[in-house]
């Protein structure tokens, strides 16, 4: 076979694996317990920090973080915050729709290199979108957690969420 | 005085915030391709809007016809903005709330931080008290892309300042 009719084929014939929920998928209460998992290392914490321009030195000067009082240099809050929401993309947000915003984020405990974070959300509420009916808006409560199991980060997300064509 | 006071700037501990203050902060950002791929990438956040530059293009999102920032790296550009002023004797970062993305950002567009301090209130600790920011991220076109009140615990310069 050519190229051109082995694309074809794939073209053609291939289904769609599918990822993402849509409106419909979220009904209050639901929980789900996002992929994966993430261990968060010295490297990125210390990139994540430049890049963000986060000039706390306790995130890049572990002599700094020691003074301040933690063993080591804490992993950036805002590094937990994006890899929880990260985590928790694929079953909440990928399906599209806007954000509209995060509430009453809390910093629960600290995290350090090597902890592993993963992350668990739930349905809080879904209702209508008046001004995009094509849309619903939904609210999920996020929660990360160390490998101890012990909860280090929570918020409430709330997104503009496609519905089923 | 604290081994860190040396190697920081001298305004901006607890004592130099009182609620009204606003500041602007000194420098912008450019958020370049490299910061939202490699961050979103980073964090492992799958929505392809953020990398796949292919699929915008052939209308995937409905709403852009490009990769747009994830919103997650424009709060984090507009709090690090801010951060050598409101967060460099920050002993701990204790909330946020009012997150709000107003704009979108696209690779190219540049950030400027803007911050008004809420309170400063004592905390349990005598050494460090708390600070409530509300922080502002505009573009290069003044449009308001970014808002988002946040609580940290702060070094009092009495106990931790150059004497």
């Amino acid at each position: 076979m050519s190229h051109e009719t082995v694309v074809a084929r794939l073209k053609a014939e291939a289904k769609p694996w599918p990822r993402g929920n849509r409106y419909e998928d979220f009904s209050p209460g639901r929980d789900f317990a996002h992929h994966w998992g993430r261990t968060v290392t010295e490297a990125d914490n210390t990139l994540f920090s430049i890049l963000t321009l986060n000039y706390n030195p306790q995130y890049t000067n572990a002599e700094i973080a020691r003074a301040n009082g933690h063993p080591t240099t804490p992993v950036n809050p805002l590094l937990v915050f994006n890899t929880v929401f990260g985590l928790s993309v694929e079953d909440l947000s990928e399906g599209g729709g806007p954000f509209l915003g995060v509430e009453d984020c809390e910093y629960l405990a600290p995290v350090f290199p090597g902890d592993t974070l993963t992350a668990r959300s739930r349905v809080i509420d879904a209702r209508e979108s008046d001004k995009r009916p094509a849309f619903g808006i939904v609210t999920w409560a996020t929660q990360g957690f160390n490998q101890r199991g012990e909860e280090v980060i929570r918020f409430r997300r709330t997104n503009l969420v496609r519905k089923r064509a | 005085m604290s081994a860190s006071a040396a190697l920081t700037s001298a305004n901006n501990y607890f004592e130099d915030f009182a609620p009204g203050d606003l500041w602007r902060h000194r420098r912008g950002k450019t958020v370049t391709e490299m910061d939202n791929v490699l961050l979103t990438n980073l964090v492992m956040n799958t929505a392809e809007g953020h990398f796949n530059e292919h699929a915008m293009q052939q209308g995937a999102s409905g709403i852009f016809a490009q990769r747009v920032v994830f919103g997650g790296i424009n709060l984090s550009m507009t709090l690090g903005l801010a951060a050598q002023d409101t967060a460099e004797q920050v002993l701990s970062e204790v909330s946020m709330t009012g997150i709000r993305l107003s704009n979108p950002v696209f690779h190219g567009d540049t950030l400027y931080a803007f911050t008004e301090v809420l309170s400063a209130a004592p905390s349990d600790r005598e050494d460090a008290g708390l600070v409530t920011f509300r922080h502002y991220g505009i573009n290069q076109d003044d449009k308001l892309c970014v808002q988002a009140d946040r609580t940290a615990l702060m070094k009092r310069r009495s106990h931790w300042g150059a004497a």
